[in-house]
């Protein structure tokens, strides 16, 4: 058991969230409103993957979607210091600090990158979810999505935050989720089954 | 006087092979043999005009009468003419050696390995090495201790073609273990590896025979590999350098079935080394460029290291461009598309490489292919790609030149056509995007709900996955129209399903239609609630977990919508009259399996929802019903998933009265 398989097994399954990011941390009302979809995973190799929706973008005309693919922070595939995109591991820490989940693994995270830490029974997950392409737009639409998003999940509530981390973008940017009911009063399931 | 010139044609000389059996046409019978023998060496159309002429039985008859005419051996010239002949039809035809096969021809030819005269010896050695190059020939029964040792006795003679013989039989008889320990007990792999440095068609023979006595047998293999301290190995591995394609595809064939079972030819850079030489045997316009990718695919099935390497090596890309230059035989074909398949069965890397829409063309020409393998090898291989979400999601398989073949493959006459047609059908129906339009416009629904009612239970549940995976965040009107067509009885009936896997699909199929909408939901009642008592019955009868989960998330969607559906619900699982559901939701939680205690307090997260009006009444009743109870049993649930539900449901059910909506 790990709360990987709850992430499959309830949240992920649910699939839908929605929320806000703030674009600047100053300005509250900047906030973009924001639906997230999770569209598969793999847990064997710490992958799952969705899409990202913001609605109210200034300089598009239409909501933009983009398709992102995370990494699970299970230790295992991957560690906290992301060693990629431009992120150093002092970047890496000050974006985890953000979360309060965080801080009781902190001083392991600093010994060993938190190699020898034991995450089956921790309530909250970690991962980073970084945009690989526009869905609906092209490249030229004035956006970008050179940065990723550090990301940590609720398995209690199921809310999600995230820290976008871009080193040429307002830093911070704050993601806030929640799981979607859409229109219902209630949670419920729908899923697929690849071949 | 002049006489009439002798016939030459087939027909007379078939005739009188009859004709002139007996000692005392000895000349004639000779003479037309060896007419025959002549006339079919090297010319397959002669072959088969002979055999419709009945003439292999013929001359096996020859054959026995004159070999066991007299005490010393029968007429030695004619017994060398009738087996050469019947060597030769055996030889490059496989009806020829099936003809030769059912006429009896091998033990007579056998008990000429043991005649006094050499050439005849020489000659049924000769024939037999050719029958035993088809797969056709009989098995021989190698266990038998005398069997054995004329085997060895044969390995072992001075006569090249009866050395070769015997490593034929091996190589075709051998298949069992107690027979590989036999031969390797007999010291037969030593001899097998002197024979590598013979005559090129003895080298390949022994080769063959090497990879019969080793493959799936690590003991065997272990000793071969011990052989004159590692030689055995050095040899193999210089063999698949080697001048002659047969040779290095059969020298891989033995190191690819000596690695499977030990440590030896294991390590990464000799299985890179095969995999180069295999991907460049591709490129031989003989049998070994058709049999390479098979090889290939043995090799790395389910082998993800290899799998990786194989990308890293750009072998997908030289697959990839020799099959872009198009006339490709389709046993070569075929091959390329199943190694393609399997390299993309994981690795997003590989599925990423075949996307391009140059490859996209060749399997829309693969699809539309004259023969059934190319056809369903091209379904697997597109059924593997699209295994990708992230091309999924790029709304990627929406593409109608290959949807639209595809679809027309469910009409194919081959079974087995239509459920490789169906596996790639249900994944290139995710469509994220929610354009599901291309299977649809293409005419697809009405095919797929054809199938699901048919009696091939694979076809039945692969199109019913299908379906479900059509239904999936599809836009209300899609999904109104797939019911159209499938219609609230046939539903029904996929759900009561003989087949476990059906009804755990047609209950998701359900699960889909009716989540995020609750005008939707109405469609579980419809028709007197055709579904929903088929649900119901399912739960309660069915001890197949996976259809009680599927069931219980079905309830659970059901449970999201208004309150006359939470009523319904709570009604079928805890009826006024009876315990019966009661137990059941109780049953369920107590169960081992995790999801279905999970799927199960979802439900009742759902019914207990405190902003309903009657949330309260209906937490009184699963009070009542001893849910409840159950429930704060499952506080420290060693499921975690389960442990934050379960909390959940019973902070709803301590809000007071007062507080709720």
């Amino acid at each position: 058991m790990s709360p990987l398989d709850i992430l499959l097994n309830s949240l992920l399954t649910l699939q839908a969230f929605a929320g806000t990011q703030n674009v600047s941390s100053l300005q509250k009302d900047e906030a973009w409103r924001v639906n997230v979809r999770i569209q598969g995973c793999d847990l064997d190799n710490g992958y799952l993957c969705g899409t990202m929706e913001a609605l109210n973008v200034p300089l598009a005309d239409t909501p933009v979607v983009t398709f992102w693919e995370g990494e699970f922070i299970d230790v295992r595939n991957y560690t906290f210091y992301t060693g990629k995109w431009e992120a150093t591991p002092d970047d890496d820490i000050r974006h985890w600090s953000k979360f309060p989940s965080f801080s009781p693994l902190l001083s392991q995270v600093e010994a060993d990158g938190g190699k020898s830490l034991d995450l089956s029974s921790y309530p909250f997950v970690f991962m980073r979810w970084k945009e690989q392409y526009f869905v609906n737009v092209g490249i030229d639409c004035g956006l970008t999505i050179a940065g990723f998003y550090y990301v940590c999940f609720s398995c209690s509530d199921g809310s999600i935050t995230g820290f976008y981390y871009d080193p040429n973008s307002s830093p911070f940017q704050k993601l806030e989720l929640k799981t979607t009911n859409e229109r219902l009063a209630g949670f419920t399931f729908s899923s697929y089954q690849l071949q | 006087m002049p006489t009439l010139a002798a016939s030459n044609r087939p027909e007379d000389l078939a005739a009188s092979l009859s004709e002139v059996v007996g000692v005392e046409n000895g000349a004639a019978l000779l003479k037309t043999l060896r007419e025959v023998k002549n006339q079919i060496i090297g010319n397959k159309t002669k072959k088969l005009q002979y055999l419709h002429l009945g003439a292999v039985p013929k001359i096996v008859s020859v054959l026995a009468s004159a070999s066991s005419g007299t005490a010393d051996g029968g007429d030695s010239v004619i017994i060398v003419q009738a087996a050469a002949a019947l060597g030769s039809f055996a030889c490059g035809v496989e009806d020829g050696a099936r003809a030769v096969v059912e006429a009896g021809a091998v033990p007579h030819l056998v008990r000429l390995l043991s005649h006094p005269n050499g050439k005849v010896i020489d000659a049924g050695a000769r024939s037999l090495r050719m029958i035993f190059q088809s797969k056709l020939a009989p098995k021989y029964d190698m266990l038998p201790e005398e069997n054995m040792r004329f085997l060895l006795s044969l390995l072992n003679s001075e006569n090249e073609n009866a050395t070769e013989l015997a490593v034929r039989i091996i190589a075709h008889s051998c298949d069992k273990r107690e027979e590989q320990n036999a031969l390797c007990d007999a010291r037969v792999l030593q001899r097998l590896l002197h024979l590598l440095e013979g005559s090129l068609s003895q080298r390949d023979a022994s080769l063959a025979s090497i990879v019969a006595i080793v493959k799936n047998n690590s003991e065997v293999a272990r000793t071969f590999a011990s052989i004159d301290n590692g030689k055995s190995l050095g040899a193999l591995t210089e063999l698949i350098h080697d001048r002659y394609p047969r040779t290095r595809y059969l020298a891989c064939m033995c190191l690819i079935a000596i690695g499977e079972v030990s440590s030896f030819a294991h390590d990464l850079q000799t299985k890179t080394n095969l995999i180069l030489v295999l991907a460049k045997l591709l490129e031989d316009s003989s049998e070994v460029g058709d049999d390479s990718p098979f090889a290939l695919l043995d090799m790395i099935a389910d082998k993800e290291e290899l799998q990786v390497q194989i990308v890293a090596i750009n072998v997908v890309e030289k697959f990839c461009n020799y099959l872009e230059k198009g006339s490709i035989p389709p046993r070569r074909l075929q091959g390329i598309l199943l190694a393609l398949a399997e390299l993309c069965s994981k690795s997003e890397i590989c599925r990423g490489q075949l996307i391009s829409p140059q490859f996209l063309n060749v399997i829309v020409d693969a699809l539309q292919h004259e023969n059934a393998g190319v056809r369903i090898a091209a379904c697997t291989c597109l059924k593997n790609i699209s295994r990708s979400v992230k091309n999924l999601c790029a709304g990627r398989f929406s593409n109608e030149s290959f949807i639209v073949p595809l679809v027309k493959l469910l009409n194919d006459p081959s079974t087995s056509v239509q459920d490789a047609t169906l596996g790639a059908i249900c994944n290139v129906s995710i469509d994220f995007t929610s354009k599901k339009a291309a299977i649809v416009k293409c005419g697809g629904l009405p095919l797929l709900v054809q199938i699901s009612k048919s009696i091939d239970p694979s076809l039945r549940l692969k199109s019913v996955c299908a379906l479900r995976n059509l239904m999936f965040i599809a836009d209300g009107t899609l999904k109104e129209y797939i019911i159209s067509e499938l219609t609230i009885s046939e539903l029904t009936c996929l759900i009561c399903d003989s087949e476990h896997l059906i009804q755990e699909q047609a209950l998701a199929l359900v699960s889909n239609f009716i989540n995020g909408s609750i005008d939707l939901i109405e469609l579980v009642f419809a028709e007197d609630g055709l579904i929903i008592n088929a649900v119901m019955r399912q739960l309660r009868s069915n001890f197949a977990t996976q259809v009680s989960i599927q069931g219980m998330f079905l309830l659970c969607n059901i449970a999201a919508g208004d309150e006359s559906h939470k009523e319904a619900v709570l009604s079928y699982l805890i009826p006024l009259k009876s315990d019966e559901y009661a137990h059941l939701l109780i049953r369920f939680m107590q169960s081992k399996d995790k999801l279905l205690r999970t799927a199960t307090v979802w439900c009742i997260l759902n019914l207990t929802d405190p902003a309903g009006a009657n949330s309260s009444d209906r937490v009184r009743r699963l009070q009542d019903g001893g849910i409840i109870s159950q429930i704060k049993t499952m506080v420290n649930d060693p499921w975690l998933d389960c442990k934050f539900r379960v909390r959940k449901v019973l902070e709803q059910c301590m809000i007071p009265q007062s507080m709720r909506m």
